[in-house]
């Protein structure tokens, strides 16, 4: 082992520049082949060691109860689920709640029969919640069966989290029932997919955070922007894990080769880069791991396909048909189009599609421009945008604020549609 | 591969009048360069064949590049026979492993082979994947599209200029004054490949990170460092998960701000060594890229100004810093005290800066691997070595950038950006391989110092590096 320093360009021998440090007592010594594999085992072994410490540490800290308990998980789907109160429906193995009842509450349950001993976790497998959601887990037990429980349900990422109830006195005997309820309303769709009651042991806890930082990371709208590296909420990120690993490692070598000297050859320069180096090999590893599944999925999608071919089966496919359509209905020389739909994603989707059209749309508000701002020749397309009238007696289009403008039908399919202003 | 041909001979050609010495270590670095001096290059070519109203077309933009890198390599070859050969050699020393200790040799091929397995992923996702990210298709390839169909460049206004002029050929997109350069790449392959197709002419951002990449491993040889730390350099660049991401996810300009801007660093930093005259005309044409890429290169371009200068004249060097970051922090207080704008940026006075949210897209989300805790360690064991005269140009920048960052996230409507992870990586992304290269080069001081006792160590080539 030895540090990024360059080896001296007359070296005849590939030894030659393996040194170790002055900074420990065998400071001129050269080290051999044999010796470098020692050192690296003894580097793998620090590495290994603290690595397992901090795993210890870290269930100790988290399990709340037996580490290696003899309940398996419990789960429920969501054909097991009843909703209570709200509106839904199941789609495929989701049941998805569209709006709250007219109290603002959305409310799921099931029967259950399970020990509370047994159980300490329970969790929602939630998804399409506000960041400030109102969520709470409810229970009832075979100790009060009149009384019904509850506790707060965190929500990250859109996500409910798992909920620890060992804790919770009221967490006692056997659990008879088990209930969601979202307080407040839904500004999109909720998907339930089940509850999971986990014993929450060592190897539960280790199986989460597995499956947190291996959790398939797919390309979505916020990839340019960050890569979250698994799961949307985790626990203990696994760079933070591995800077901590590096870091009590560095201090543990520079313990150990105060304390035998003789034992611990390596620099401490070489020693905490490699470490360095092998933490972040392990997290590009992570990351690689990623990517190669990412271009599975993009190859599923788009291979063998040429470019239209990609576009219909893009997450705007139908868009692309729609404008497909328009542009066998417009001139064939660049015209002005303003764009309006409620979305801003598609809103400027189409406008990509129609260039080199002179389009305009809004990029970030859903604000139609002023009938007076139109002018005849001018077109108008429309694509999911509410509150559009056409009296096509009258050959008028009118929007928001009652603003009205000649125009002629041109296309006209389900969501969409293309005007030219007379 | 006709604009790195572009690059590599206008480099070679400003090289042979300069008196920088031919050295095979060099040759990465020119090779890494050539990409983006000949990608900038031809973007300049087009604007001016658009204000000569002449239409971009095969015949106007590729033949005279071609003809260009052409003639650029003959004559160099005919006035500098040796000189070229020297390149040539130096190509086939880079790529074969003799260059490499033999008990490195196998971990440099592995490291190799790691690499290039991340761009064969990479290089797939961009061939396969139409424009994919938001602000790739409301403002960058918006651009494109029109000039690529139009052969030539038309104007981008705003909506109100836009309605006032209904006959006028102006066109509206979501940032219609954003410079001109990136698309111009994306026309430029558009032109190449004979149509528009979405995926391809993404092409240049993949061979922007292998080009970069090169460059990365030719500077850090340059710079004394044996074949596989170089190598582990320009791997730690190439393997952050976000600059993978805009390799990926072709479209944004911010993978060229920040390639361009390190090397823009690297070359002057280079230059104010060397005194060579190729070299600042390297650093010089870089930093005009930066300008025309994306409005922040300006505010980059600044922060690069108390380096520059401690590299140039060492001895004052560091006051000069020391007073350029007091007169940037009176020149914000008075600044966000009245409000202002700059370059899109409102500046107020309160501070508030969302501190978890910058913590969790530094240290843990899987945005930068271990950068962040690298540099931060680095700092700290590192630091009698940090203002040295070689490590304080990049010390000095690098400080800068990050109080450029950190200003702009607590004191500027960019702390939302920041709050919800929106902008917050891409903006650290600029400066993100100067972290790198700093990181290397301060380890390296600091290991020579940890070390010194051994006295194979040390080479004499390296105490005096330039």
């Amino acid at each position: 082992m030895t540090s990024p320093i360059n080896a001296p360009e007359g070296a005849t021998s590939p030894d030659d520049a393996i040194t170790v440090s002055a900074d420990g007592p065998p400071s001129d010594a050269k080290v051999s082949g044999g010796n470098l594999r020692r050192q690296a085992i003894i580097a793998a072994a620090i590495f290994g060691a603290v690595f397992v410490v901090c795993v210890l540490v870290y269930l100790a800290l988290v399990v709340p109860g037996q580490w290696f308990p003899s309940a398996s998980i419990k789960t429920w789907n969501a054909t097991n689920l009843t909703l209570t109160r709200g509106v839904g429906h199941l789609a495929g193995d989701e049941l998805v709640v569209t709006s709250p009842d007219p109290n603002s509450i959305t409310l799921l349950s099931l029967v259950t029969d399970f020990r509370s001993s047994d159980y300490p976790g329970v969790a929602w497998v939630v998804k399409g919640l506000a960041e400030d959601a109102d969520v709470r887990l409810l229970w009832t037990s075979d100790v009060r069966p009149d009384k019904l429980n509850s506790a707060a349900i965190e929500v990250s990422g859109g996500r409910s989290l798992p909920t620890v109830v060992q804790r919770n006195p009221a967490w006692l005997g056997h659990i008879k029932g088990l209930a969601l309820a979202i307080h407040g309303p839904l500004p999109q769709p909720v998907q339930i997919k089940g509850v999971v009651a986990t014993p929450l042991g060592a190897a539960d806890v280790l199986r989460d955070r597995l499956h947190e930082w291996f959790a398939f990371e797919t390309w979505n709208g916020t990839s340019i922007n960050t890569i979250v590296g698994g799961a949307d909420h985790q626990e203990v990120p696994l760079p933070v894990l591995l800077a901590l690993v590096v870091g009590l490692s560095g201090l543990a070598f520079m313990a150990l080769r105060r304390w035998r000297p003789g034992n611990f050859a390596p620099s401490t320069p070489a020693f905490l880069a490699t470490l360095f180096l092998v933490a972040w090999l392990l997290l590009d590893a992570r990351w690689g791991f990623n990517l190669m599944r990412q271009e599975q999925a993009t190859n599923a999608l788009f291979l063998g396909k040429d470019a239209r071919a990609k576009h219909l089966v893009n997450d705007d496919g139908p868009l692309f048909a729609f404008i497909e359509k328009a542009r066998a209905v417009l001139p064939s020389t660049p015209v002005r189009i303003v764009i309006v739909a409620d979305a801003d994603y598609f809103r400027g989707r189409a406008a990509y599609h129609l260039y080199p059209n002179n389009v305009y749309f809004n990029p970030r508000s859903n604000e139609i421009p002023a009938a007076t701002l139109l002018h005849a020749g001018d077109w108008l397309l429309v694509f999911q945008r509410r509150g559009i009238q056409y009296d096509r007696s009258q050959g008028r289009l009118r929007w928001d604020n009652g603003q009205t403008v000649n125009a002629e039908l041109k296309l006209v399919e389900p969501g969409g549609a293309l005007f030219l202003i007379r | 591969m006709t604009t790195w041909a572009l690059g590599v001979a206008v480099i070679e050609v400003l090289r042979g009048r300069s008196t920088l010495q031919q050295s095979p270590v060099d040759t990465a670095f020119v090779i890494g360069c050539g990409w983006f001096v000949g990608q900038f290059l031809v973007t300049l070519w087009m604007r001016m064949l658009a204000v000569a109203s002449v239409p971009f077309a095969i015949s106007t933009v590729a033949v005279p590049v071609a003809a260009v890198a052409i003639a650029g390599f003959v004559a160099h070859r005919l006035g500098r026979r040796r000189a070229t050969r020297s390149i040539a050699n130096g190509i086939k020393r880079w790529i074969s492993p003799d260059h490499v200790p033999a008990r490195q040799r196998m971990l440099w091929f592995a490291l190799l082979g790691w690499v290039a397995l991340r761009f064969v992923l990479l290089l797939n996702e961009v061939l396969q994947r139409p424009l994919y990210p938001w602000d790739a298709w409301t403002q960058w390839s918006t651009k494109a599209r029109v000039w690529y169909e139009l052969k030539t460049i038309v104007p981008f206004v705003t909506a109100s200029e836009w309605f006032a002029a209904p006959g006028g050929g102006a066109y509206f997109d979501a940032a219609p004054h954003y410079p001109a350069t990136i698309p111009l790449t994306q026309v430029w392959s558009a032109l190449l490949l004979g149509r528009w197709d979405d995926a391809l002419i993404n092409l240049p951002w993949w061979l922007t990170a292998v080009a970069f990449g090169v460059a990365i491993y030719g500077f850090l040889r340059q710079q004394e460092m044996e074949a596989l730390f170089a190598l582990v350099g320009a791997w730690l660049v190439l393997s952050l998960p976000i600059f993978d991401a805009h390799v990926a996810l072709a479209g944004y300009a911010d993978l060229a701000m920040s390639t361009y801007f390190t090397l823009t660093a690297l070359a002057a930093f280079r230059a104010v060594r060397t005194r060579s005259a190729a070299d600042a005309l390297l650093a010089l044409l870089l930093g005009c890229a930066c300008i025309l890429i994306k409005n922040p290169g300006k505010v980059w371009l600044l922060m690069l100004l108390p380096g520059v200068v401690a590299a140039g004249v060492p001895r004052y060097g560091n006051r000069f810093a020391a007073g350029c970051f007091a007169a940037a922090a009176i020149l914000a207080f008075v600044l966000t005290q009245h409000g202002v704008t700059v370059l899109g940026y409102r500046l107020k006075l309160d501070y508030d800066m969302p501190w978890r949210a910058l913590l969790d897209a530094w240290f843990a989300y899987a945005n930068w691997h271990l950068l962040f805790y690298g540099a931060a360690a680095m700092a700290v064991i590192a630091w009698r070595h940090l203002l040295s005269r070689e490590l304080a140009p990049l010390t000095i920048t690098v400080a800068a950038g990050i109080a450029f960052l950190i200003f702009g996230f607590a004191f500027t409507n960019a702390r939302v950006w920041v709050e919800d992870q929106s902008t917050v990586n891409r903006a650290t992304l600029h400066l993100a391989p100067l972290i790198i290269v700093w990181m290397i080069m301060a380890f390296r001081a600091w290991s020579a110092r940890a070390e010194s006792g051994s006295a194979d160590i040390l080479v004499p080539a390296q105490r005096g590096a330039s």
